[in-house]
Formats: structure tokens, C-alpha cells, sequence
């Protein structure tokens, strides 16, 4: 038994542990409530601001654009390759963001033009949404989901833990048109400089 | 000796369990794990049979379960025999021929809901038809109260469990506003059975009363944008409520049961927004307006909400 040992490839699964050493030891009833008693990996927070409800708005305030709040979890790609997509899609509208993810060829283009359908009619019959081309991606991001972990065989008796990865993939689509982004040229930027340079005093000066 | 320090598990991780959970937990202390041992790969080729014989043999149990579905029997399924409006009920006043003719005949009910009130008043001593109909329509308006405040326990008193999910049914996330402004005609009863569910004697009294009214309603939806209806226009309402009581359990009361909507109803009118129904699949060639489509309109059913 003593003889046996196992040696971990480049330290990984020590320094991993090594990690996990919280206060847990502590009797639990004495311990006070802190942040990381609660089941913050559990919770489908996402999928809960879909069921906020507005009070009624007055004739004379301007219509509160709808929000629509979907997601898809534990997809089967990398959550850093899925930001790529993410980032494309941000501040375009539905119809630009599907096409062009119908014509892109990574794998999680499929899953994110599922999930964009998905959101569009939800908000059509759920959500009051009048005309399904009139929304917007306002929010699109991707994060880590629960990873499987299995042996990826080296030479010399030596092993390294294979992650499985799997990522989560979150969007929010507001109705009417995208907000227009300003797009300020290097002359404008350059006078903008200028001004400011032109601007400074001395203080406490005569 | 051993010489891989692999780190010494003395401290154990509450990843998955609440505060309740952790009162009966014991902590493991020097459970030294040597080797990495991964968790085995679920391999799908296994038959269903082997999988359980496994199961079984390494004490596995899975507990049956059993699909039951409760069944309500404070209240009837629908309504039974239901009453037919006659057309043009209130569009003839009452003086003129026409209308005093329409009122006899209606004043002479036939004999079935005779013979259901007697019942009735066989079981509920108090039970008269003037007063009877003030009261229902003061359960229709505390209901529907009851309702915009979405105030559960007092709803599921006021009104059956069939017409509950009726009622309630899209409006979680909305907002609604509904006044009853006023009376034009006294409510009147029109109708009553008196069914009797799969045993004989198990008696349910279903009584239909007709009312004419003035309303107001206005739903939000879920942003606060007004979806149907206008806070300051009310609508003059011909309804037939269906009221029902268990008569044989002592400690039932009448409880809105159902509306019955007539075939001659005028149309409820359009929605703020514009929707899309699905059109007719075109071929390649073809083009919608070559193609003089007409929209499908429902038929005029009478049907019961």
C-alpha cells in the first residue's frame, strides 16, 4: 500500500485541492451564515427575471419595451468558443444575429439559432411582443457549466485529468430597434483632444 | 513508505447541503484517498433487463410509483343540460309586444327546472329564487374582486374548481383592472338541474341566471402596457351565470360554476396588437395575393366558460 503511489500529471489535482481548503471543519451549528452556504451553482436565476410584473404604466409615460430572458444549459461545447458567437450576436437585431448564424460554422451557431428561436416565439405568445422581427439582442453571453471529468492516459504511467466541458448560454432580447452607438471618427476624436488641451488653466493663477 | 503527499482528506466539503441537512451529518476525518479513481463512463449498450437485474443485485431499490390523479368531488366537471339563450334576449325592451311576449315565456319555465327547485328547496330550506339571484350576482362581483387581487383563498371559496383554472388561467403575469359599475336589469334565474354524479342521491343543484350589466376592464400585461380593454369605457354585459352547490353536504354554498357564452354573442372586439395567424403553405411559384385567400372565421357556437 505504501509502495503504491500516483503521481499527478504537472501538479494539477494537488494545487486543485489545495484550493479547497475552506473552514468547513467548524461545528456546524456554531457557524454563522456566510455567502457560501447557499446553493449559489443551483439557482436558475436567468429564467426567474422572466416572471417580473410591471405595475401599469400611466397614458402619458412612454411604453416600457418588453424583455425577454432565455437560456439553455449544460450545452456540450466550450464556453470560451461560445463567447465568440456571443460576441457576435451582441446589439443586433434578431434577424441579422439569425442570419448570420445560419451561415456560420462553428457548432455552437446551431444551438444559439435554436435558442434565439425559441426566445422569439416564447415572446410572441407569451410576452405581449406585437411583431416578432422588432427585437433586439441586448445581452448574450456564455459561462461555465458542470464539468465531467475522466482519465486522458499519458506515457510512463502517468495521467491527466480530461474535463468534459460543457457551457451554459444566456441571452435577453428587448423589443424595438437596437440603440444606435455613436461612431466618432479620428478627426472628431483628435478635435475632441484639441478642445481639451486648449481647455486647461492654471489654478490659484492671477 | 509513502512518499506522494497527496493531500490527507480531513476536511469534508458541504457542496450540496442546506442548513437542514448538515445537523445529522458526520465529517470523515483521515480518509486518505491514494489514487484517482474516475467516475465510470455510463455505457448505454446494456439492455433494460440487465440494467435492473443489476440493479437488483447490488440492493438498489427503486421505489414504485404509483400515477394517481386526484379527483375533485366538491364540484361537477361542467354543466349539465345547459340553458340556450334565446336570441334576441336583450335586444327587445319590455314593452313593447314582442318583449312582453318573450318575458311570459320565460316566466313560465318548463318543468324540468321546476322540478330542480323543488329539489333544491328540499335540501337548502332558505333557498328562494328573488333573493337567490341578488346573491349570486354579489358572488359574481366579489369574485371577480377577488380576482384582480388575485386573492386565492377567498377565490376558491367564491367559486368551483372547475371554473377556478378558467378564471385564472394567462393572468399570472398580468394585470387586471375590472369595475362593476352598475345594474341595468335585476338578475333572474332562468334554469336549474339538479344532476346527480355516478351514484344515485349524490345530488350537485347547478342554477343558470341571467344578468345585464354595465362593466369596466382593462388588462395589463406583464410591462404594464394595456393589452385589452379601456380603464374608462364600460361595456353593457349580457351574461348567464351557472351556480353550483353540492346539496347534499351540509357545509356546501353556492359557488360561481361557469358562464354560458350564446351563439348570438356579439364578437368581443380586437386586441390593441396585431397578430399573425398562419396563412397557407405556398409553393415555389406561387404568390399570397394571387391567391385570394379568406380568412377563416369561427363558427357561432354556444360554448361555456
Amino acid at each position: 500500500m505504501a509502495a503504491f503511489t500516483v503521481t499527478a500529471n504537472g501538479g494539477t489535482f494537488l494545487s486543485r485541492l489545495i484550493g479547497h481548503i475552506h473552514s468547513r471543519f467548524v461545528d456546524p451549528r456554531t457557524q454563522v451564515a456566510c455567502l457560501h452556504t447557499s446553493a449559489v451553482l443551483h439557482t436558475k436565476n436567468w429564467e426567474r427575471k422572466n416572471r417580473i410584473l410591471y405595475p401599469p404604466q400611466q397614458k402619458d409615460e412612454p411604453p416600457r419595451p418588453a424583455e425577454i430572458y432565455h437560456s439553455r444549459r449544460q450545452i456540450k461545447y466550450s464556453k470560451d468558443k461560445m463567447w465568440y458567437l456571443a460576441k457576435l450576436i451582441r446589439g443586433m437585431t434578431i434577424d441579422q444575429a439569425l442570419a448570420q448564424l445560419e451561415f456560420n460554422d462553428k457548432k455552437g451557431a446551431k444551438v444559439i439559432k435554436e435558442v434565439l428561436l425559441e426566445a422569439q416565439d416564447m415572446a410572441v405568445k407569451n410576452h405581449n411582443v406585437e411583431y416578432k422581427s422588432n427585437l433586439h439582442v441586448a445581452e448574450s453571453f456564455s459561462s461555465k457549466g458542470k464539468y465531467l471529468k475522466r482519465i486522458r492516459y499519458h506515457g510512463r504511467g502517468m495521467f491527466g485529468i480530461m474535463d468534459k466541458v460543457y457551457c451554459h448560454y444566456f441571452v435577453k432580447l428587448v423589443e424595438g430597434m437596437p440603440p444606435t452607438v455613436e461612431q466618432s471618427t479620428a478627426f472628431d476624436q483628435a478635435k475632441e483632444y484639441v478642445e481639451q488641451l486648449k481647455k486647461r488653466t492654471i489654478i490659484y493663477s492671477l | 513508505m509513502n512518499m506522494a503527499t497527496s493531500i490527507c482528506r480531513t476536511l469534508k466539503l458541504f457542496h450540496e447541503t442546506t442548513w437542514h441537512n448538515l445537523k445529522h451529518v458526520v465529517v470523515p476525518i483521515r480518509t486518505k484517498k491514494r489514487f484517482f479513481i474516475p467516475p465510470p463512463v455510463n455505457v448505454k449498450s446494456k439492455t433494460q433487463a440487465e440494467q435492473m437485474a443489476k440493479a437488483r443485485a447490488s440492493g438498489v431499490v427503486i421505489p414504485q410509483e404509483y400515477m394517481e390523479r386526484a379527483i375533485n368531488i366538491s364540484c361537477t366537471a361542467g354543466i349539465f343540460d345547459p340553458y340556450i339563450p334565446p336570441e334576441g334576449d336583450a335586444r327587445l325592451s319590455s314593452l313593447s309586444k314582442e318583449g312582453l311576449m318573450q318575458r311570459t315565456k320565460q316566466i313560465q319555465q318548463t318543468a324540468a327546472s321546476q322540478l330542480a327547485i323543488r329539489k333544491i328547496k328540499e335540501h337548502d330550506s332558505e333557498f328562494s329564487t328573488k333573493e337567490f339571484a341578488v346573491r349570486a350576482q354579489e358572488i359574481f362581483i366579489e369574485a371577480h374582486m377577488a380576482l384582480t387581487q388575485f386573492n386565492k383563498e377567498k377565490l376558491h371559496s367564491l367559486v368551483t374548481e372547475r371554473c377556478y383554472p378558467e378564471m385564472v388561467r394567462g393572468n399570472r403575469y398580468k394585470t387586471l383592472h375590472w369595475r362593476f359599475i352598475e345594474s341595468l336589469e335585476p338578475p333572474r334565474i332562468v334554469h336549474a338541474r339538479c344532476p346527480d354524479m355516478i351514484s344515485k342521491g349524490n345530488l350537485y343543484g347547478q342554477v343558470t341566471i341571467r344578468m345585464h350589466s354595465r362593466q369596466t376592464l382593462a388588462i395589463y400585461d406583464r410591462f404594464g402596457r394595456l393589452m385589452l380593454g379601456d380603464e374608462e369605457e364600460p361595456r353593457d354585459v349580457l351574461e348567464y351565470l351557472v351556480m353550483e352547490r353540492h346539496l347534499v353536504n351540509p357545509y356546501g354554498c353556492w359557488r360561481l360554476h361557469g358562464k354560458i357564452v350564446p351563439a348570438w354573442a356579439p364578437s368581443k372586439g380586437p386586441v390593441i396588437k396585431t397578430v399573425m395567424l398562419p396563412g397557407p403553405l405556398l409553393k415555389p411559384g406561387e404568390e399570397f395575393e394571387s391567391l385570394n385567400y379568406e380568412v377563416p372565421k369561427p363558427k357561432p357556437v354556444q360554448w361555456y366558460k
